[in-house]
């Protein structure tokens, strides 16, 4: 069984070649390693590796799997080569950024409204969670597009505030 | 002693009251808002009442709404907590018209030293030492002449304010118009008062801070300092008590903890509070405000001298005299707390509300938990993003330092981001270790650190876990219960294609 990995941005393969809990695998073509597997608690994998004792908790989030080892992240995109697309395929190349909520909360203040030209780092509206205002601001120049936020309203992680061409 | 106390508070300060309630064999009543039905401090609580939707000035901050769950649920005292209407003079008023004891100084103590500016005055008159500054709420305007008068940088704040909520630091007067506005709309809404006032900014200060405790007889001592010198954005997330410089130069403990009695008397004041004070390069202290209630960091104090804080509140409360004197009070060792926030310190301490997927909690020697927090809780969006604050106690800071690192490796909080693994780098920086604070710690952090790189196992072992998490999600177990057993049966049929 093979995947393609993206670990923090840096792609590779892994194909393991014998099931947990007595677990053989092979990393980017490199000499086969022995570990074994057990996952004491859901999400959480007790890893033997070479003596020494390893706790990973992978978590599934929108954006693929985060793994964490003692403190350490890993951000990771995995697929079965029979069906990845890699979701940072589409990140880049269009013309038109999008001014996302990077976490929920409540729009408090819209700074621009479509056709206006906005610089970098212009603040493009201002959302509230937590009793913190954070602004969002431009990454780039350019003309606003569209707006969706709405002053007052609430939105979740993700959500678009407006588009910038 | 009282029967039954209503804590006018939620999260972790809630549950930490009530702990404390439950030892002492008092009844608790907890009120709570649409967003808290399911918050640790309604299950913990003995009675409890709703108060309104999530907003806090629908709900914790409705005195009306307050004072009638007391009533009906026959309290005869309430513990604001810190935060919401804990410095609310009016509050605590309306609490002793209603035949209710407030668990904190007297309204006019509070009005004293609640608000900042009449603070100074009280500071000034009893000849503590004050930052310059305006000693009223200004205009934009006359927050322009003052900077031109004494030169930028100014920080402007608000005049009920707390917490870094409705502070701005300005640097020149292009920013100042934008920064007052900014101030005056958060102050407004986080305190119903939207009046700025200005002073200079001390560059590179720290913080540190005399907890003091009175009773209602005229006893008044102080119980050592606390240094809050690691902030983000003017909020403490680390505290160490005694403070590293104050254990270099023991004489400053008294001046301090003197120049705060001096304060706090000027004030009539009783119960516990707090002196919190900068101090310059030249260790020279000025008093910065006082918190006339119970502080967030209280818990390094606690440990550090062996006593229980809520527990002489509600001694005092209830008519009792301080049970010491000065001399009594015995340091031993050191404490450390970290704030546990759901935030990315990575991405601007960015707020990060959502449901808790995993929690394991750190235990073992010289470790103390306050927090609010279970697997499964979603953390609101509404309030502020404390989830705990983990403290330990060991005999010297070098130890308390690596008790503090392990009992952070224990921990573990799934589906959100918090702040555990930077409070690790901090704790292995050296200037933290030198003892080498100020309250721009953290932005000087952020430029000089390079997060440490995983050693190259991790990867391996990151990729396997997450190669066989996937190769068992692909199968879609059932239940939690099913994936924990399936998923190594779907390892085998995968290599079986």
């Amino acid at each position: 069984m093979k995947f393609y990995t993206v670990l923090n941005g840096r792609p590779g393969r892994i194909e393991i070649l014998a099931p947990a809990p007595e677990c053989r695998f092979r990393i980017d073509g490199e000499p086969e390693l022995a570990a074994h597997v057990e996952q004491p608690e859901p999400g959480v994998y007790s890893v033997l590796m070479d003596g020494r004792s390893y706790e990973a908790r992978v978590e599934e989030t929108p954006n693929g799997l985060v793994v964490v080892i003692d403190g350490f992240r890993f951000e990771t995109e995995i697929a079965d080569p029979r069906r990845w697309v890699p979701a940072s395929a589409g990140r880049a190349g269009t013309g038109v950024q999008s001014v996302a909520a990077p976490m929920p909360g409540k729009v408090v203040r819209v700074l621009v409204a479509p056709g206006d030209n906005v610089t970098a780092g212009q603040g493009i509206a201002v959302v509230e969670a937590m009793k913190m205002q954070n602004e969002m601001k431009a990454t780039r120049p350019g003309r606003v597009l569209t707006v969706t936020a709405r002053e007052g309203a609430t939105v979740a992680a993700g959500d678009v505030l407006a588009t910038i061409e | 002693m009282f029967r039954k106390v209503l804590i006018a508070n939620r999260g972790e300060i809630a549950v930490r009251v009530m702990r404390t309630l439950r030892e002492m064999g008092i009844g608790s009543v907890a009120v709570y808002s649409d967003a808290d039905r399911t918050s640790m401090h309604v299950r913990m609580a003995d009675e409890a009442e709703h108060i309104g939707p999530a907003p806090s000035a629908e709900s914790y901050l409705r005195i009306d709404r307050i004072l009638d769950a007391a009533r009906k649920h026959g309290a005869e005292a309430i513990h604001p907590g810190y935060g919401f209407l804990s410095e609310n003079a009016d509050f605590a008023a309306a609490c002793e018209d209603a035949g209710l004891v407030f668990i904190g100084p007297s309204a006019h103590s509070i009005r004293a030293m609640g608000s900042k500016t009449a603070a100074r005055q009280t500071a000034i008159a009893a000849g503590t030492p004050v930052v310059p500054g305006t000693d009223h709420g200004v205009t934009a305007a006359e927050a322009r002449d003052f900077a031109r008068q004494h030169g930028y940088p100014i920080l402007l704040k608000a005049v009920a304010g707390g917490g870094g909520k409705g502070m701005r630091r300005v640097d020149r007067e292009a920013d100042l118009n934008a920064a007052f506005r900014d101030a005056a709309s958060e102050a407004e809404r986080s305190f119903k008062n939207p009046e700025i006032y200005v002073e200079c900014l001390i560059e590179k200060p720290r913080h540190i801070e005399i907890q003091l405790l009175g009773d209602r007889h005229g006893n008044m001592i102080h119980l050592g300092e606390r240094e809050c010198s690691i902030q983000r954005r003017h909020q403490k997330v680390m505290e160490e008590c005694p403070s590293a410089l104050v254990a270099l130069h023991p004489e400053m403990r008294q001046a301090m903890g003197e120049a705060a009695i001096r304060a706090a008397r000027a004030a009539g004041y009783y119960n516990a509070g707090t002196v919190e004070f900068l101090v310059d390069r030249e260790r020279r202290f000025y008093f910065l405000e006082m918190n006339t209630r119970l502080q967030v960091e209280h818990p390094v104090t606690e440990l550090a001298t062996g006593l229980d804080l809520v527990k002489l509140q509600l001694e005092i409360a209830a008519g009792g005299r301080l049970p010491f004197t000065q001399q009594d009070v015995a340091f031993r060792g050191w404490a450390l707390e970290c704030r546990i926030y759901a935030e990315d310190p990575f991405n601007g301490f960015l707020p990060y509300p959502g449901k808790l997927t995993r929690l394991t909690r750190p235990l073992g020697p010289g470790v103390r938990l306050d927090g609010c927090v279970y697997d499964g809780w979603t953390v609101p969006m509404e309030y502020d993003p404390l989830l705990a604050k983990l403290a330990v106690w060991a005999g010297t800071r070098e130890e308390a330092t690596a008790r503090m690192i392990r009992a952070l490796r224990e921990y573990d909080v799934g589906g959100i981001r918090t702040n555990i693994g930077f409070f690790r780098q901090i704790l292995e920086d050296p200037e933290f270790r030198g003892g080498r604070l100020h309250t721009a710690f953290i932005d000087e952090f952020f430029a000089r650190h390079q997060p440490p790189d995983p050693p190259p196992d991790f990867a391996a072992v990151a990729a396997l876990a997450a190669a066989l998490h996937t190769a068992s999600r692909n199968g879609q177990p059932q239940s939690p219960e099913a994936a924990r057993n399936s998923w190594r049966d779907l390892g085998r049929s995968e290599l079986l294609r």
